[in-house]
């Protein structure tokens, strides 16, 4: 029987999707704690349900499952979102003044970022973080990729017209 | 500028001329520098590692109750499931049933109803009735030949082959063998439907069918039938019947020989004693007899 059953097939569904789903939960709710545990139930669930979901569905399962599971408890609380420290190995060159610049962008492009709506925040950051493509995206959410093309346009929309000084 | 144009720039899917017109334009710059800044956005650290541990924990007790401890318990439930159910349809059904009370050849057998009205089963005899809807209806059917003795209380029916006895309160017997049905009341009033004709028979009478031919006798009042004192009564009853009865109280097989069965018989014979029951039957319809182990042949007395 081809089904995810199967141990090894079913640790390569995780090696490959898991940092995925949690990726896509965080991004929607800005909830590190509930991407892990949307993983674990998303996982769990896609295991309980291993001989009726066949290999090429696991992943639209996945995800699926991770949405429904937060769609509600998470959808009032307020986002806010923190990314890993980028600025580990800095060696610049650059000069002060440019490297406070920046940092400011930053910090406005993570404020614009935490007030834009879910799905099109959900659709840019996996675009750009996770360099996914438009139609992995449209997989993920279960829409089409003229629907996501849209997401992404109304996005950067949203940011340059909310980053100051610009 | 094509539809969503800034989410195809991203995607470098832009025509040259558009990408040259959009260069040009205000925002470009902007947009520019979101794209390199976001680019160096990173998400949290997720460890895959712990991740997949912590998910093995939780698939394990799973995977273990699924396999060994869900599926047995499931399959017992359903097997207990089935058996309960036929326990308890098979429980229903043969409550519903009729108890059966049956007497063997040469055999009596007594049993008292739950109305504490008394019925002796002549050999090779059956009733049936409803314990359960005895209350209700008090109503037996008969095979054979049975002596009542019905408690005062509600109609109490006896139903056999060939009529309907239906009585209040009262002593009578029910004599119903193949082609012979003589109802015999010895106390209260009996009422009889045969052939959809209702008779009623007071106590001392008797009304017999035999093969067809309706005739009344008398029985005696606050008497019993014969066979509760261990003798079989004839009157007028063709010899064929005699004998019949005479196989049942015995359990032995009667053989004839150049007889006429037909022949009427007035007479009783005793039902403990053979050789004194075959005397009573040989000597008045003067007819031989002999008396083997498991069968007695009765032949004509001018046979050789």
């Amino acid at each position: 029987m081809n089904n995810v059953c199967e141990e090894q097939q079913y640790s390569s569904i995780f090696s490959t999707h898991s940092k995925t789903v949690f990726n896509f939960i965080y991004y929607k709710f800005g909830n590190e704690e509930k991407a892990h545990d949307a993983v674990q139930e998303a996982f769990v669930k896609l295991w309980e349900n291993c001989s009726k979901v066949t290999p090429d569905k696991a992943k639209s399962y996945l995800f699926t499952v991770a949405n429904n599971l937060y769609l509600n408890v998470l959808k009032a609380e307020k986002v806010k979102l923190k990314y890993a420290d980028r600025h580990t190995h800095t060696t610049t060159y650059e000069s002060p003044e440019f490297v406070l610049e920046e940092k400011q962008f930053e910090d406005k492009l993570n404020n614009a970022l935490n007030s834009l709506p879910e799905n099109q925040r959900t659709t840019f950051l996996l675009n750009r973080i996770d360099g996914k493509k438009y139609a992995e995206i449209a997989e993920m959410e279960g829409v089409s990729v003229k629907a996501i093309e849209k997401r992404m346009h109304l996005a950067l929309k949203y940011l340059r017209e909310h980053i100051d000084g610009i | 500028m094509q539809e969503n144009y800034l989410a195809k720039w991203l995607n470098n899917e832009l025509t040259e001329e558009e990408l040259a017109t959009f260069k040009k334009s205000a925002e470009y710059a902007s947009y520019e520098k979101i794209a390199k800044a976001s680019n160096k956005l990173k998400a949290p650290e997720f460890d895959q590692n712990k991740a997949w541990e912590q998910l093995k924990d939780k698939t394990k007790t799973n995977r273990a109750s699924k396999v060994v401890v869900l599926n047995p318990f499931k399959n017992f439930l359903r097997v207990a499931a089935v058996i309960a159910i036929l326990l308890t349809g098979s429980y229903f059904f043969l409550n519903s049933l009729d108890q059966t009370y049956e007497s063997q050849l040469a055999q009596q057998t007594e049993l008292v109803l739950p109305d504490n009205s008394e019925i002796v089963l002549n050999a090779a005899s059956k009733v049936s009735f409803s314990e359960k809807k005895w209350d209700k209806k008090r109503a037996v059917a008969l095979d054979g030949e049975a002596f009542f003795k019905v408690a005062k209380g509600k109609k109490f029916t006896v139903t056999t082959s060939s009529g309907k006895i239906a009585v209040l309160g009262t002593q009578f017997n029910v004599k119903n063998r193949d082609g012979l049905f003589t109802v015999s009341c010895f106390e209260g009033l009996v009422s009889v439907t045969y052939n959809s004709k209702e008779i009623k028979l007071p106590a001392g009478n008797s009304f017999t069918v035999i093969n067809g031919n309706v005739s009344k006798g008398t029985a005696q009042r606050n008497g019993q039938p014969s066979w509760l004192n261990k003798e079989s009564s004839f009157t007028s009853t063709p010899l064929e019947y005699v004998l019949a009865e005479f196989e049942r109280q015995f359990n032995i097989k009667v053989e004839t020989q150049n007889i006429n069965t037909n022949k009427l018989f007035t007479g009783t014979f005793s039902n403990s004693d053979i050789n004194l029951a075959l005397k009573s039957i040989s000597t008045p319809t003067q007819i031989r007899f002999k008396l083997g182990k498991e069968k007695v042949l009765f032949y004509d007395e001018n046979t050789p």
